[in-house]
């Protein structure tokens, strides 16, 4: 297993309309790795994302659906995705024209690389 | 079962293609949890042997076991109407129903299937349960999509089938068109004053294994119901416990400059999971994991419109 997660984020962040990647700590929102366009403010991300992912998960496992994987988050202004292994999360934030389903897919293959 | 003993029968079958040992093969791998490779070698034995009930059987529950609940319908009634005394289809039909919340049809299957074998103490505990369950059962209404043929029903069965749990509700691609009305519109029954609030999103819904949910600012049910395969209305407790999401959701909009938030999917081990703003409270719809997060989305999309009209309405 790789000691940094930086190939993921970087992978990430060259899909068309991704204006960031980030893995965070699910329960402290505290960037592990991250890569992102400038203007983009990753830590207000990396902390609202994770907070949202985690109720999502305590959610849907309080009402009997199990572990979440992926999350999506679609806005006026744009979307965020997220999907997360036991203490992290990918997050990636993005414009609306976004390939969702290829996004998804990578999320999905990047996050059995998290611990 | 070893893996020599698979690679064993593996090998006889490459050898002649129209051995019956994919029966044996197709079961071990089902067991083992490989179920893409045991489908595949149950169908092509299935297509070589199309009038041998057990390949059929063995399709019905390598699909049960993928969550493909309609294919494993179907499969069980060709079983049966190449030999309508085939316990195992009962069984499965017996417990497909019970997930459905089809507790009558379950319970019909179940005794068929116990007729058949009455030494299979798994088939009494299952009617059992079933038969608990429909003395536990309230006023909540069955639902299904997928159809049951009426002559797949044990024959000795001499009591009346609601229309629905025969039909199945349409799948949202072919939901009913009245003249003038667009197809997300409100049904005309449910104009009443009196209507079923439960049933506002019904005929938009991938039926028992789909739900929809209009829930108000605090996460309290307005309309639509989540009914558990037991037949429990279980909307009150997903609608609360799910609702707080959304709340988070707008904390983050908030802060993160992106506008108002428009709507969230999650997948989860048991479903996926769409939720979008309505007015002052939030919609909710919620499928089993086979349907695909697509369709989910696509349903929200249908349902926020039926929510809309519903509103007006109220």
């Amino acid at each position: 297993m790789p000691r940094t997660f930086s190939h993921i984020t970087d992978s990430l962040i060259r899909h068309r309309g991704v204006l960031g990647a980030m893995i965070v700590g699910i329960d402290d929102g505290m960037i592990v790795v991250s890569t992102l366009q400038i203007g983009v403010n990753g830590n207000a991300f990396a902390a609202l994302s994770a907070s949202l992912y985690r109720k999502a998960r305590r959610s849907a496992a309080a009402a009997g659906f199990g572990a979440t994987g992926f999350l999506e988050l679609a806005a006026e202004q744009g979307r965020l995705c997220a999907a997360g292994a036991e203490e992290l999360v990918i997050i990636v934030v993005c414009e609306q024209r976004v390939n969702l389903g290829m996004l998804r897919v990578e999320l999905l293959r990047s996050v059995e690389q998290l611990p | 079962m070893p893996a020599d003993d698979i690679r064993a029968m593996s090998e006889v079958l490459a050898a002649d293609p129209s051995n019956l040992v994919f029966l044996q093969l197709g079961e071990a791998l089902r067991r083992r949890g490989e179920l893409d490779v045991a489908l595949r070698v149950a169908l092509r034995g299935a297509e070589r042997h199309p009038q041998l009930p057990d390949a059929h059987d063995l399709v019905a529950r390598i699909s049960s076991d993928r969550g493909e609940l309609e294919r494993a319908v179907a499969e069980w009634e060709r079983v049966l109407a190449l030999e309508p005394a085939h316990g195992g289809a009962r069984k499965g039909l017996g417990f497909v129903c019970f997930q459905l919340g089809r507790l009558e049809d379950a319970a019909a299957h179940l005794g068929a299937a116990l007729g058949a074998d009455p030494s299979d103490s798994s088939l009494t505990a299952a009617l059992d349960t079933v038969r608990a369950a429909l003395q536990h059962r309230t006023d909540a209404s069955e639902r299904a999509t997928i159809p049951v043929k009426r002559s797949a029903l044990p024959a000795d069965v001499g009591r009346p089938v609601p229309i629905a749990t025969l039909r199945g509700l349409p799948p949202i691609n072919e939901a009913p068109t009245e003249p003038g009305r667009a197809t997300t519109g409100l049904p005309r029954h449910l104009h009443a004053p009196d209507a079923d609030t439960g049933a506002v999103f019904d005929d938009l819904l991938e039926g028992q294994r789909s739900a929809a949910l209009l829930l108000d600012a605090d996460g309290l049910v307005l309309a639509g119901r989540y009914v558990s395969a037991d037949g429990r209305d279980l909307a009150a407790d997903i609608g609360a416990q799910l609702s707080g999401i959304s709340d988070e959701a707008s904390r983050a909009m908030r802060h993160l400059g992106l506008g108002a938030w428009k709507q969230i999917v999650f997948e989860t081990e048991a479903a996926s999971v769409a939720m979008a703003p309505s007015q002052e409270g939030v919609l909710l719809v919620a499928a089993a994991r086979p349907i695909p997060l697509g369709f989910v989305r696509r349903v929200l999309d249908r349902a926020l419109e039926r929510a809309r009209d519903w509103m007006d309405n109220a």
